[in-house]
Order: C-alpha cells, then structure tokens, then sequence
C-alpha cells in the first residue's frame, strides 16, 4: 500500500451530483449478470432443456381416422398455434421456476452478499437503486423469454427441415401467443417477485417457493380438474396468469372433428394443417394478461417508493 | 466548511441501548474511536454514514440533519465497514469501476480515479484478478479503495486494520494519517497501537456512553505513575495477575515479567513506568487484559 495522498484529481473527484443513476444501476448490473459464468450456465442449460422439450413435445396430440381397411394417423404440430396451447402452459412452468430466481433478489441479494452498506453510503438515488435493479433483471428475464420465443420458431424450422410434413411454425401466430402468454407472465413473475422480495427481504425465500408453488398449482393441478368435465369459466380463462386454464378454454377452437371424406394421409395432414394454423382468437383474454402484468409494474413502483435505505428494514 | 455535530445522540434495539445521550463535533482531522465489544462503536458509525436511524438526537454534517440531508452527506462521504461482501463476478478495476458509477463519478474521470486508488492501495498487479481470488488482506485494501474513491470529505473507516498482515497496517496508517488534512476520518479499532500511530484526538466508548473524548496524549499523561513493572517468579506474577490489571506477561530467562495497570505499588519490586496508550485505555475502561 503506497501512502499517496489524492491530489491529482481531488477537485473534480468531489461530485455534486449524479447524472442518469438509472441508466448507470442498468448498465453496471446487466455487466455483472453477463460477467458471471453461473448465469451463463443457466442460460445455456435453460435453452438446451427447451429445445430437448420443444422436440419432445413436437407432436402435441395424436389423431386418427379408418378409411376403408386402412388406418390413418397424423399428429398436431407441437410449434402451431394449436399445438402451442398444449404446449405453451408446459414451456412457461419452466420459465416461471427459474424467473423468481433470477429476479425476486435483485436487492435482497446485496443485503445476503453484505454489498448492501458499500451501495447504501453512496449518493445512488433510493429509487434509482431499487428500479435500476428490477429493470437489469426483467431484461435478463425477457432475454430468456425471447430465447423460448426463438426456440419455438427454431426448432419448427428444424424439424420442418427433417420431415417435410411437419408445417413451418407460423410466427405470427406464435408472435401473438408469446405476447398475450409469456411476455405477461414474464413481466408478471419478474415483477410480483422482484416488489414482494424487496418489501420483505427476509421472506425472500419463502416469496419465491409460493410463487413456484402456486404457478406449479396454477397451470398443472387446477386445469387436470377441469379436463373431459365441465368448461372452466369464462373469467377463469380470461385472467389465469399461467396460461393453463386460457389454453383449455381456447382449445375447442382447434378441436380436430374427421369425417368420412377423408380417405388418404395427404387429406388428413391438409386438414389438419388448416386446423392447428388458425390464428388464436385473442378476445377476452389477451387484454386482461396484459393487464394484469401491467398491475405488477404497480407493484414495483410502492416497492420503490416504500424502500428504506436503513439497514434496520433489511436486517 | 467541513462540520460533523452530533447531539444527543441515541440508539435503542429493543429494550436495550446501544447508544446513549452521546454528543460530538468534529472538524478536519482524525477522530480514533476505541472502546470494548458491545460499546456502540459500529452503532454509531453506521447512524453517521446514515445506515442506521437515531432513536433520539440529530446528526448534522454542516449544519444540515443528516436524516432530512442525507443525500449531500453520501455525495462526500467514504464508509469502510467492519465486514463488507464483494461481486465474486468481478475483478478488482470492475468492483472499483462498479462503485465509481454507483457514487456519481463522471465516467470521463472513472477510469483515472481507479487507477488512482488501486495505486493507493497497492493493488495495481492484482486489479484484473476476479475478486474470489483475493486474500483477506487484498479484500480490505480494495475495500479502503473503494471507500477513496469519491475523494471524501467524511471517511469512516470500522475496523479498517483487521486481516492485514503488520506491514501493510503500518502503510494503511501512514496512509490515513496523510488523508487527515482535508477531511474528517472517523477511525474505529480495537487495536490501540493504530489509534495511537494516527489519531489526533481519542474517544472511548463503553455500553453506549463516551467514557473519555481527550487526546492520546493527555490520556497518556493522566496514567503516568500508573503503570508498574514488575519481574518475579511464576507463583508471584499469578497472584498479581489475579489481583490486578495486568497488560503484559513476558516469560523470560530470570523470571516474569509484568506490566501492570494500578493506581498503588502492586508489590514491592514493582516500579513506575511510562504507560503505552493501550494501558491508559485499559486504566480507563477498567478491564482486566493479560498479553502473554
């Protein structure tokens, strides 16, 4: 340690204020998620379980006629837009398990590093801090969500490429299904975490096991009720955040009826074809997933606006 | 104008106190706060560097209360807690660099202000290894950087000496004490020997009160004839260790000798010596301590 006194810059060095704190939290944290082999891991990891479980769910429902003596079968793309709302619901459990982890610490993992107190004696603006870090972390967030926006049209072109048969992925078909399911639930998870963490870092643990919990209840356990008996209610599949019930609700659109005119496999893929490629009907529902990932950026704000600086809140 | 006021000032955790009635003022130069474990000492430090919130009493820096103002407080304030985590993602320029950004420096000076203090700190040959890598020691260098890097006009430093090796707290001492001249350094240590090597005025803390608020010297001069030597045998240095404060305990070829804080003679062959700040400190708190 040399004994140097600072004299060199010491009158500049001396700041009057901080220019785009927003933009320098944003900036800083997204470096420090790109710098860490970790994120990077998962990232990789979570891109290759979605490719392995896009072609293992490439055929999302098996159909079948009798013409004659001759049996006829042909699947459901798993890429179309009726395959996507088998599919879709599966692919978001996956995303929603890994996003609390990714977003809900933003600021209680500084309280866990001891980063806290260095952060906290700076001139960083409060709300500067809190927002800088929910938006670093919704980016990496929609990042993966994009990555499965990307693996949906990726591997329909591939297995296009390796079975002619299997149509090409109609991407604004899977545009409008991504926005209306993933981008909301994404911004919705990211957001509830993120602001519920923040308010009470000390459940952060626990915040994240009922967000799991209650997606895992949301979109596997409450729609297997609802399979082969009545119809789930309107607002149910209106406002469900995981996307399961809205899938089933949507579903009978896509119901695949066969009829005796169809007597070869080139008449029953057509048909099949002109089923499962029918743009999704987005009344009802894609407003309110909208609305209710809109509600959560709500959230963020009283969570920002109600953070204390002192240690005593966090400890 | 550089003005650290502090009245009145209280703490409560419950139904305890941390911090009771204590008041303060300070100007340019280095305030060297000692006191045992539990005194109030990191409770204090970190109610100034607005961490914490007063249950009673104000803290104003410059004449502004820090609880309304704090904001112009952190524009010049460095804080080196007793125990800080790292970004095991960065290096030590990007940890340095992170912060710059995070205290407001102007991006066109970061680069030059790192550079300034990884050279303060010693930490140029290090400064592009991942943070994990570092030792104890290189982990409270970067801290003490990082505590630079605005240039303070407040520096509080808690502990600041632990986990280096006794070179590098020397440096770390000449370092400080050559930062005193346009700043306030508010130093907390239990090691007495730091206190005394830079400090130019002394406060000792115990369960929450100010116990003394003087200069090392004085606190020297109010314990000579106080401090006793003594070298005997072993049956003899364990009695007196039991019946009085003693701070040094040397074996040595002809016997013990002891070093011993007591207002009488502890024992006949025992003379009058010149008191270390460590044994006015003790003569003060009024705690047993044995260095053997």
């Amino acid at each position: 340690m040399n004994a140097t006194v600072l004299t060199s810059t010491e009158q500049q060095t001396r700041i009057t204020g901080h220019q785009y704190p927003l933009t320098r939290v944003v900036t800083w944290e997204l470096r420090r998620f790109l710098a860490s082999r970790l994120f990077w891991f998962q990232a990789l990891g979570f891109w290759g379980f979605l490719l392995l479980i896009i072609w293992a769910l490439h055929a999302s429902d098996q159909t079948g006629t009798v013409t004659g003596s001759e049996q006829l079968s042909a699947y459901v793309a798993g890429t179309s837009a009726g395959g996507l709302l088998r599919t879709l619901p599966t692919y978001l459990i996956i995303l929603a398990l890994l996003l609390p982890f990714i977003t809900a610490d933003g600021v209680t993992r500084d309280v866990n590093r001891r980063t806290h107190e260095l952060l906290m004696t700076t001139a960083l603006p409060t709300w500067a801090y809190v927002l800088g870090r929910y938006l670093a972390s919704l980016i990496i967030g929609l990042g993966l969500a994009l990555l499965l926006f990307a693996s949906i049209l990726g591997m329909g072109g591939l297995l296009h490429l390796t079975d002619p048969t299997y149509p090409l992925p109609q991407p604004d078909a899977v545009l409008l299904l991504w926005v209306g399911m993933v981008l909301s639930a994404t911004i919705l998870v990211s957001s509830v975490g993120f602001a519920m963490s923040t308010l009470w870092p000390r459940l952060s643990m626990l915040i994240k096991a009922v967000i799991m919990v209650g997606w895992l209840t949301g979109a596997l356990v409450i729609p297997v009720s609802f399979r082969n008996t009545t119809p789930p209610p309107a607002w149910y599949v209106n406002w469900d955040p995981t996307s399961g019930i809205t899938a089933l609700g949507l579903l009978p659109a896509y119901q695949i009826g066969l009829n005796s005119s169809i007597t070869n496999e080139a008449q029953l893929l057509q048909f099949i074809l002109s089923v499962e490629n029918k743009m999704p009907d987005l009344a009802g529902w894609f407003v309110p997933h909208l609305l209710l990932a809109g509600a959560s950026l709500v959230l963020v704000l009283v969570a920002a606006l109600a953070f204390k600086r002192s240690r005593e809140t966090l400890s | 104008m550089m003005e650290l006021t502090i009245e009145h000032l209280s703490k409560r955790y419950g139904q305890n106190w941390a911090l009771r009635e204590l008041s303060l003022r300070c100007e340019p130069g280095m305030l060297g706060l000692v006191g045992p474990n539990g005194a109030g000492k990191t409770t204090l430090m970190r109610m100034i560097a607005t961490l914490l919130s007063p249950t009673e009493g104000t803290i104003r820096w410059n004449g502004q209360d820090i609880r309304t103002h704090g904001e112009a407080l952190r524009q010049v304030l460095g804080y080196l807690p007793q125990d800080f985590g790292i970004y095991p993602e960065f290096t030590g320029r990007q940890f340095l660099r992170y912060l710059a950004a995070m205290k407001g420096l102007p991006t066109s000076l970061v680069n030059r202000r790192v550079d300034e203090v990884l050279s303060i700190a010693n930490l140029e040959q290090v400064a592009d290894r991942k943070l994990p890598t570092y030792s104890g020691g290189m982990k409270q260098r970067i801290g003490i950087a990082q505590a630079l890097l605005n240039d303070p006009e407040l520096l509080i430093v808690d502990e600041p000496t632990a986990g280096l090796d006794p070179a590098e707290r020397v440096r770390f001492r000449t370092l400080l004490s050559s930062l005193t001249s346009n700043r306030i350094i508010l130093l907390s240590t239990h090691i007495i020997s730091d206190v005394e090597a830079v400090a130019n005025r002394l406060m000792i803390l115990q369960e929450g009160r100010v116990l003394t608020d003087t200069t090392p010297e004085a606190l020297l001069a109010k314990t000579a004839g106080s401090v006793w030597g003594v070298t005997t045998d072993q049956t003899t240095a364990l009695q007196l260790q039991a019946s009085y404060q003693v701070s040094t305990m040397v074996n040595q070829m002809h016997g013990i000798t002891l070093r011993i804080v007591s207002a009488t003679r502890p024992h006949e062959a025992a003379v009058v010596i010149d008191p270390s700040l460590e044994e006015a400190y003790l003569l003060a708190v009024g705690r047993p301590a044995v260095r053997v």
